[in-house]
């Protein structure tokens, strides 16, 4: 019982040794629910910002609270908008800095801006004007912006269904540069509506793609257009490997990986994958590779590009633009 | 030809058999198990307009198997490996197959002194160092809930309180003659994700306990636990560190002819980025001590416990919430014709493995206070400061009762200087009614309540949380003939008040907080019928219809209808 007693006080002595806390964590939520105040006016740091050499748009604010904001850029001529969001007191270089990227295509022009900052629970609006001088560059390898026409290297089949459309258009709704490819029609007795090869050789190397041998380094971007969403589109992107180098593809020694994109949305929309992350699909589903069964981008020989829709359903169209590799997720 | 076959066959399988039989110590046994699940489901949207946007019917399944070679080449050696096929419904020529490995580890003892297992290891420790809580599932499901289950308990590696991991594992120990019993030693080493040589670190989880046994009544352990970066796998030096040191007690007191079995555990952790100390450098304690008086004759055991949980505590090994409440349900994920995305229901806690991890990991996993508010990560949930009591009681008669309850508090507050409150009650019970009224036909019933209840009073009005959530579930089981069993049940869900949910930044710590105000009720009845060949083959035909219901009308009210044919072995 000695025992019993002796091991009671000890716990006894280690449960009151906490120290009351005298803080809190989080932000103040009194001061959440207290009345808005603006402590320092909406700026931008730069009336006019030149992207493509590495100049940056830097906006500020000060409130008494902390509160939810979302700051919307948009171009006057474009019609682009970039977004930025945060929860703070304060607006500055941590949490909105402008890198010339865009939220909603298309992306953005030399062109005057409006920014207008947007608070939670706060009716009033603030705004300022800052003008784009020159565009964002994205590095990394285009396979095809379209900006050019069809390149003579790239090879074309469209089925001869009704109201065909694979042709390199011109127009307002251009998300990048001046042109983008449509791809529409009714094929009542096929998936495929038409497809593109990209071949290595029409990017000036030999027989594979200029890219790195790390599949977590390579991420395949694309910018993809929904035009219904009663027949979606299916982009199909076949990645095939060369792995011996030989110049040919072996569709039963080489692996081909790929990425099936049900286009179920209506609009403009940025699609990103690292190549490590590709499966191979055969009709859809899962499949293991015929090579060695290793992401071996800098092995890519070929790139075939399918606009695949259910038969059944009738006319399905999308539009793609700005087909890129990148070494981290493309932020157009 | 055939003929020739089947003899050479015949003739190959004896000296097989032989070979064998000659060498007695190497055995191969095949191990495994298969299942193939069919099911047809069916949303139910109601909004103020008619959804015509979201695909109402969904049907699909797969057939697998998981073959194992379990090879024990000498007395002291282990080699398991389980390798998986699987073929979704629909899958043509290869198409919808895939091959993997499932589990593959090695097994010994070296000098009969020193065992180790490398490859798949199910690993855990303490509740405060390395433990899988599954702290938002409540005990005692019905059968018809429960086997459906199991299918996601056996995908994730869910075993007990384990993680599945890949590394190495030994332990080893000693016995001595007088003052000391034994002394014990267990240390694993496992890789938590391996670098892509460009911004992710190799990251190594290890782990050490050293438990000392003086005699039956008294046992004292040390536990390590430490998960690290591996400087320059990656050009950023920020490299990412988490220790928890521990000491645990266990002193069985004899009392007439009862026990009482005093519990103990205490220790320290720490938490830092190299690079961002000051910001994310987090140290804290916690006590959790315990007594437990046994009444043996009356199979009854009670339990009166102390917990306090400091708000920097961390521990990733122990606060790694087995489910993200931010990954997307597998089907039916987006809804209405704005295609939100679909809430999550208690039909998704059951079934949901696209939202289950099977892995620690450094993201502190945010909690929903509709499923557990008071102890999202379980006993090791931070910042909690109580007591516990639990009453346990089993009898050979077929009945078990469990009962807990929490009463604790914060330590620091959350956007304010006031502290909430929180209490826990815990209800299961199982009944085997044949047992019970000897019956000659297999009988069970299962019930299971669970009543949280959140408050933070203060005289500021914003400031104030009230939240009650109330959970229950009721199951049956009933054997119609031989081996062929009818199952039904439902679990129900109250919630209702108001919360702040804390916005965490990568550090761990709040950065905002958001209010959230619920209520809501939901529901899930199923009924189905089993057929048991034997006791590791059944065949399962059920029937479920869930409903989420939000009053507030934040996420609009839903059901879905579920047909579902499941068949599993194990051999």
């Amino acid at each position: 019982m000695k025992k019993l007693f002796t091991l009671l006080m000890i716990v006894s002595v280690i449960v009151s040794c906490r120290k009351d806390d005298s803080s809190f964590d989080g932000n103040n939520i009194q001061e959440m629910y207290s009345d808005f105040m603006v402590l320092s006016t909406f700026k931008v740091d730069k009336d006019s910002i030149d992207f493509a050499n590495g100049e940056k748009a830097v906006f500020s604010a000060q409130f008494n609270k902390p509160v939810s904001w979302k700051i919307s850029i948009k171009g006057q001529t474009s019609k682009a908008e970039k977004i930025i969001t945060g929860q703070t007191k304060f607006i500055d270089a941590t949490n909105a800095t402008w890198n010339g990227s865009t939220t909603v295509f298309p992306m953005f022009k030399a062109e005057n801006c409006i920014a207008q900052l947007t608070i939670d629970g706060v009716a009033d609006t603030f705004q300022v004007q800052t003008k784009v001088k020159s565009l964002k560059v994205n590095q990394g390898l285009v396979i095809a912006d379209f900006e050019n026409g069809f390149s003579p290297s790239w090879t074309k089949f469209v089925q001869t269904g009704a109201n065909m459309d694979f042709n390199i258009k011109n127009d307002t709704l251009c998300p990048q540069g001046a042109k983008y490819l449509r791809m529409a029609g009714t094929v009542n007795w096929d998936y495929l509506i038409g497809l593109i090869d990209y071949p290595a050789t029409a990017y000036g190397t030999t027989k594979t793609l200029n890219l790195s041998a790390n599949p977590n380094d390579v991420y395949f971007n694309c910018l993809i257009y929904g035009e219904s969403a009663s027949n979606p589109s299916i982009v199909l992107f076949q990645f095939k490997e060369d792995e011996n180098a030989d110049g040919s593809i072996n569709g039963n020694s080489d692996d081909q990986y790929d990425y099936q994109i049900n286009v179920n949305w209506i609009g403009w929309k940025l699609v990103t994958i690292k190549y490590a992350d590709l499966v191979t699909l055969v009709n859809g589903q899962p499949s293991t590779p015929k090579g060695n069964s290793q992401h071996n981008p800098d092995k890519i020989g070929k790139i075939s590009m399918l606009h695949l829709a259910d038969p059944s359903q009738g006319f399905a169209a999308c539009k793609i633009d700005y087909i890129m590799f990148t070494s981290a997720p493309l932020e157009p | 030809m055939k003929k020739h076959l089947f003899k050479y066959m015949l003739m190959l399988l004896s000296l097989m058999s032989y070979h064998s039989m000659a060498q007695q110590k190497r055995t191969v046994d095949f191990i495994g198990g298969a299942r193939s699940v069919l099911s047809n489901n069916n949303i139910v949207v109601s909004d103020s307009l008619p959804d015509t946007t979201t695909i109402k019917r969904n049907s699909g399944g797969y057939a697998l198997i998981d073959l194992g070679v379990d090879i024990k080449p000498n007395k002291n050696t282990e080699i398991l490996g389980i390798f998986r096929i699987r073929n979704a419904y629909g899958g043509f020529w290869g198409a919808g197959v895939t091959f993997d490995v499932r589990q593959l580890f090695l097994k010994g003892v070296i000098s009969d002194k020193v065992r180790y297992q490398v490859g798949d290891l199910n690993l855990k420790q303490t509740p405060f160092t390395l433990y899988n809580h599954h702290a938002d599932r409540l005990d005692s499901l019905p059968s018809v809930f429960k086997l459906q289950n199991d299918i996601l308990n056996y995908e994730k590696f869910y075993r007990d309180n384990t993680w599945r991991q890949q590394g190495v594992n030994v332990d080893f120990g000693f016995e001595f003659a007088k003052g000391i019993k034994e002394l014990n030693f267990t240390g694993y080493l496992t890789r938590l994700n391996a670098t892509d040589f460009s911004s992710i670190p190799e990251r190594l989880m290890g782990g050490t306990t050293i438990q000392l046994i003086q005699s039956k009544n008294l046992a004292l352990s040390y536990n390590g636990f430490s998960v690290f970066d591996v400087k320059g796998t990656v050009l950023d030096s920020n490299t990412y560190t988490n220790n928890v040191n521990s000491i645990g007690l266990k002193y069985l007191y004899e009392l007439n002819k009862n026990t009482i079995v005093f519990n103990g555990e205490a220790g320290r952790s720490n938490v830092q980025y190299a690079e961002d100390f000051d910001k994310s450098y987090l140290a804290d304690y916690f006590i959790n001590a315990s007594a437990t008086f046994n009444w043996l004759k009356k199979n009854l055991s009670f339990t009166a416990g102390y917990l306090n949980v400091g708000p920097d505590f961390r521990s990733i090994g122990a606060q790694s919430k087995e489910i993200d409440y931010s990954s997307l349900t597998g089907y039916y994920n987006r809804y209405t014709n704005d295609q939100i995305i679909r809430p999550i229901s208690l039909m998704d806690l059951i079934v949901g493995d696209s939202l289950y991890a099977t892995s620690v990991s450094a993201k502190l996993n945010i909690a929903n206070p509709i499923y557990n508010n008071a102890m999202p990560y379980g006993l090791a949930t931070f910042n909690r400061l109580g007591a516990y009591l639990k009453l346990d009681y089993h009898n050979e008669k077929g009945i078990q009762l469990n009962a807990q309850h929490f009463y604790l508090n914060e330590i620091r507050g959350q956007g304010t200087l006031k502290l909430k409150q929180f209490q826990v009650t815990k209800l299961t019970a199982q009944f085997e009614m044949d047992k019970l009224f000897h019956f000659q036909k297999r009988m069970n019933i299962q019930i299971g309540l669970m009543n949280e209840i959140t408050n933070r009073n203060s005289d500021v009005a914003v400031e104030k949380v009230d939240l009650k959530t109330m959970r229950y579930q009721l199951g049956a089981e009933y054997e119609l003939f031989k081996k062929i069993d009818v199952l039904a049940g439902g679990m129900f869900l109250n919630c209702k008040g108001n919360e702040f949910i804390p916005q965490r930044n990568v550090y761990s710590t709040v950065s905002f907080f958001e209010e959230a105000n619920y209520n809501m009720t939901q529901k899930i009845i199923a009924v189905g019928a089993r057929c048991r060949f034997d006791e590791k083959i059944h065949l399962t035909a059920l029937y479920q219809v869930s409903e989420y219901n939000d009053k507030l009308i934040a996420s609009p009210k839903y059901s879905i209808n579920q047909f579902a044919l499941i068949y599993n072995m194990t051999f």
